[in-house]
């Protein structure tokens, strides 16, 4: 592959949420709009109305002549379909049925390969994915740096809504705000530390979205090789010193992921192209996305943490780090067991941060991403070869679950791919937390809204959370479950009924020849509250499916 | 009719191969088999989720004549039998052995009529399914066990019995260490084993049925 030109995709016809990562470029306000289409002709005029407000992949700059580039945009917007919707837009039988069965069964329909029963269960789930004859066909996303910009293009959607004359349908008082009072969307926002600084925490007080996959086609500044991409099967690490090779701090370690795990009409790591809907102009540059809406018992988080805290050897926060992998600033334990060495990578991450955020000139921009990269590799390039045991990071530890970074393989030199068992199950992750929560909150509106986005749902988002997060063999760990986000069986059932096989635990191995251990009674802290499978057209496919052209002949 | 039992995929592959290629096919075999060309099989051996594998060459003179009623049959080709059993299912592993370990599936296959190559996968995927013999019947022991909470099992038969050992004249603190050694040996073997996660689509359909007859959406 390597003698292969470089991948130029066409970023203004690929949509935004697929390629930026608009909470990083301080776009920290979200909001989510569920829409119904009730008529076909006017739901198709709605989506032709849209499309000028659609934000692409393009990079956002001030060089008129960056033939990649187009100016910031006060606020974002991003559409998706699920597969009702695109029945209901009058797309053609053929067309329909070339989509992947998971994408058309939905969310709910495979609710029993996602684990989501008893409290996940959807019929514990928000009304707006709940109530009969009520069907979510259309989610739009909203991003903006400030409430005001992101009233401002609600407010601009809103009326494109009210045009249809009940064409296209809003869904009212579905969901809760903060307050409990019924809206008409779904908020999310950056959390507020104590300065009121915006943060990249979640409610459990981890810093989240550190890593995110690298794919050919990604420009500077989009995303980071060291980590992001897969083990460099053809260079891992030549040309560099002996004892350097397949250090994973090395970009020569990595290689780009092959485009088609995440964008349809590209080559993939199985050196074809992904299964796409006909004709395949309808699926090119398109992708699939899961809305999850993930609610965190915080409180029961915190009790956990106090009362086992206590008692490992570690303390909370060591305690805390085992779950994830990572201290709760971000700082990976694979490289950082130490907490203290930890503290003081993530002192440097955000000061690194801090003058990103204030940098004004181009010469000074360039300076601070330059210093952030370099800090930032610390906490992508790293992975668990020198930790097969998991004495620094667990093997049930959630980023080394959901991402194995060729830990998988025992010997990797047997294999013709170093990672190959990971490069497949990869997802791009976006999202924020919404709602606000103390350290108590279980009930409540407080969580993160969770969004994946691949080629294949099944074989990416889906495998990795019945595989990786809610069973163990492949770590061999037997049925552990993902001490955060695995859906663990309560011991009792809503009516009171004792339930067999309770599980909940984990076994932490100890380092450097400490005794494990061993972890139990962990309650589920992560709840489904709804979300569904869509489908991310291109915007080539939008204008089609406004005009109704699209014909698999 | 399932290749589905407990935390257990049986696979049964059938597939094609000339007269001429089954000399051939077994000295492969054999090479494979002595520890200097093993290297290229190190992958299928070391791939955790496999139960176990086996290629068996059949002759087409070979197949079970059970009944003096059965026609003769006149095959054209022998065939290479292959039987393993795996972790999850096939879709959902496809991809771990398509990427993961192709040259060691092109060394064995590559003679057999047909055989397309182990990447890109979904020729790959086709030639597999379309060989494929499901089981009409499929037994296993212990559903809660897949092969890596067998071998973690036997670990911790050893550990326990070993620390069971000479209990009536150690100390306390002896005991102790001792207990700690054990637990540290064991500490990769020790997670709770409980029933498979939903595998079958079958499953599924179950569940749903249930679900409306229970009145819920």
């Amino acid at each position: 592959m390597s003698t292969k030109r470089e991948t130029k995709l066409d970023l203004f016809d690929i949509q935004g949420n697929i390629m930026q990562n608009f909470a990083e470029k301080g776009f920290i306000k979200a909001r989510y709009l569920f829409l119904e289409i009730k008529n076909g002709n006017r739901g198709r005029e709605f989506v032709t109305k849209i499309k000028p407000l659609i934000t692409t992949s393009a990079r956002w700059t001030n060089d008129a002549s960056d033939p990649y580039g187009t100016t910031e945009p006060s606020a974002t917007s991003n559409i998706s379909f699920t597969y009702n919707a695109l029945k209901k837009l009058g797309l053609p039988i053929l067309s329909l049925h070339s989509f992947p069965d998971e994408f058309a069964i939905g969310m709910r329909g495979r609710r029993a390969i996602l684990g989501d029963n008893y409290s996940s269960d959807p019929e514990n789930w928000d009304p707006v994915w709940n109530t009969h004859d009520v069907e979510v066909h259309m989610l739009i996303s909203i991003e903006a740096k400030n409430m005001d910009n992101l009233e401002e293009r609600y407010n601009k959607i809103l009326s494109l809504v009210a045009e249809t004359n009940g064409g296209v349908i809003l869904f009212d008082g579905s969901l809760k705000d903060e307050d409990g009072k019924e809206i008409t969307y779904q908020d999310a926002h950056a959390l507020d530390n104590e300065a009121g600084q915006p943060t990249a925490k979640e409610h459990f007080g981890y810093t989240d979205g550190i890593s995110n996959p690298y794919f050919k086609g990604m420009l500077p500044g989009m995303g980071s090789v060291i980590g992001g991409g897969k083990k460099n099967p053809k260079a891992l690490g030549i040309g560099e010193p002996k004892g350097n090779q397949g250090n994973p701090i090395l970009a020569s370690t990595w290689a780009p992921l092959e485009t088609g795990e995440f964008i349809l009409g590209h080559e993939d790591e199985a050196q074809e192209y992904p299964a796409c809907p006909t004709p395949p102009l309808l699926g090119k540059n398109g992708s699939f996305m899961v809305y999850r809406k993930l609610h965190e018992n915080v409180g029961m988080f915190n009790d956990m943490l106090e009362k086992t805290g206590a008692d490992y050897p570690g303390g909370k926060e060591g305690l805390a780090s085992k779950f994830a992998g990572r201290w709760r600033n971000g700082a990976p334990l694979a490289t950082f067991p130490n907490e203290e060495d930890g503290k003081k990578i993530a002192a440097a991450r955000e000061a690194a941060q801090y003058k990103q955020a204030v940098a004004k000139t181009p010469e000074e921009i360039a300076a601070a991403n330059a210093e952030f990269e370099e800090v930032n590799k610390h906490f992508t390039g790293f992975d668990f070869q020198k930790d097969l045991h998991g004495g620094k990071c667990p093997l049930g530890a959630h980023i080394r679950r959901v991402n194995p970074r060729g830990s998988l393989e025992e010997d990797s030199a047997s294999y013709n791919t170093p990672s190959a068992l990971a490069d497949r199950r990869r997802i791009i992750r976006r999202g924020l937390p919404y709602g606000t929560s103390t350290p108590n909150s279980n009930t409540g509106e407080h969580g993160i809204i969770f969004m994946a986005i691949q080629a294949n749902i099944k074989r990416q988002f889906e495998f990795v959370t019945q595989q990786w997060m809610n069973y163990g063999s492949d770590f061999k760990l037997a049925n552990e479950k993902d001490a955060l986000l695995g859906n663990q069986t309560p011991d009792k059932d809503k009516d009171g009924n004792p339930i067999e096989n309770v599980d909940g635990t984990m076994v932490i191995p100890g380092d450097d020849g400490k005794v494990p251990y061993f972890v139990s009674q962990i309650p589920r802290m992560i709840e489904t509250r709804g979300g569904d499978y869509f489908f991310i057209p291109s915007l080539t496919t939008l204008e089609m499916l406004g005009k109704r052209i699209i014909d698999p002949t | 009719m399932s290749n589905i039992a407990g935390k257990a995929y049986s696979m049964n592959l059938m597939t094609p191969i000339t007269r001429k290629m089954i000399l051939i096919n077994k000295l492969i075999f054999w090479i494979a088999g002595t520890p200097y060309f093993s290297g290229a099989l190190n992958g299928l051996r070391t791939l955790s989720l496999i139960h176990y594998a086996r290629w068996v060459v059949v002759g087409r003179k070979q197949f079970p004549h059970v009944s003096p009623d059965q026609p003769e049959e006149d095959l054209e080709y022998n065939y290479m039998f292959f039987n393993s059993n795996f972790n999850g299912s096939w879709t959902q592993y496809v991809d771990s052995f398509s990427m993961a370990i192709p040259s060691g599936l092109n060394l064995l296959w590559k003679k057999n009529v047909g055989w397309p190559d182990a990447v890109p996968e979904t020729p790959f995927n086709r030639y597999v399914i379309n060989n494929q013999i499901w089981s009409s019947h499929y037994y296993c022991a212990y559903p809660m066990a897949a092969s890596n909470d067998v071998k973690a099992g036997q670990s911790i038969k050893g550990g326990v019995e070993e620390l069971s050992k000479g209990l009536d004249s150690i100390s306390a603190a002896d005991f102790r260490k001792k207990y700690d050694a054990t637990t540290k040996k064991l500490e990769n073997d020790i997670s709770m084993m409980a029933p498979t996660p939903v595998v079958s689509l079958a499953n599924l359909a179950i569940e749903k049925r249930e679900r409306i007859e229970e009145g819920k959406k």
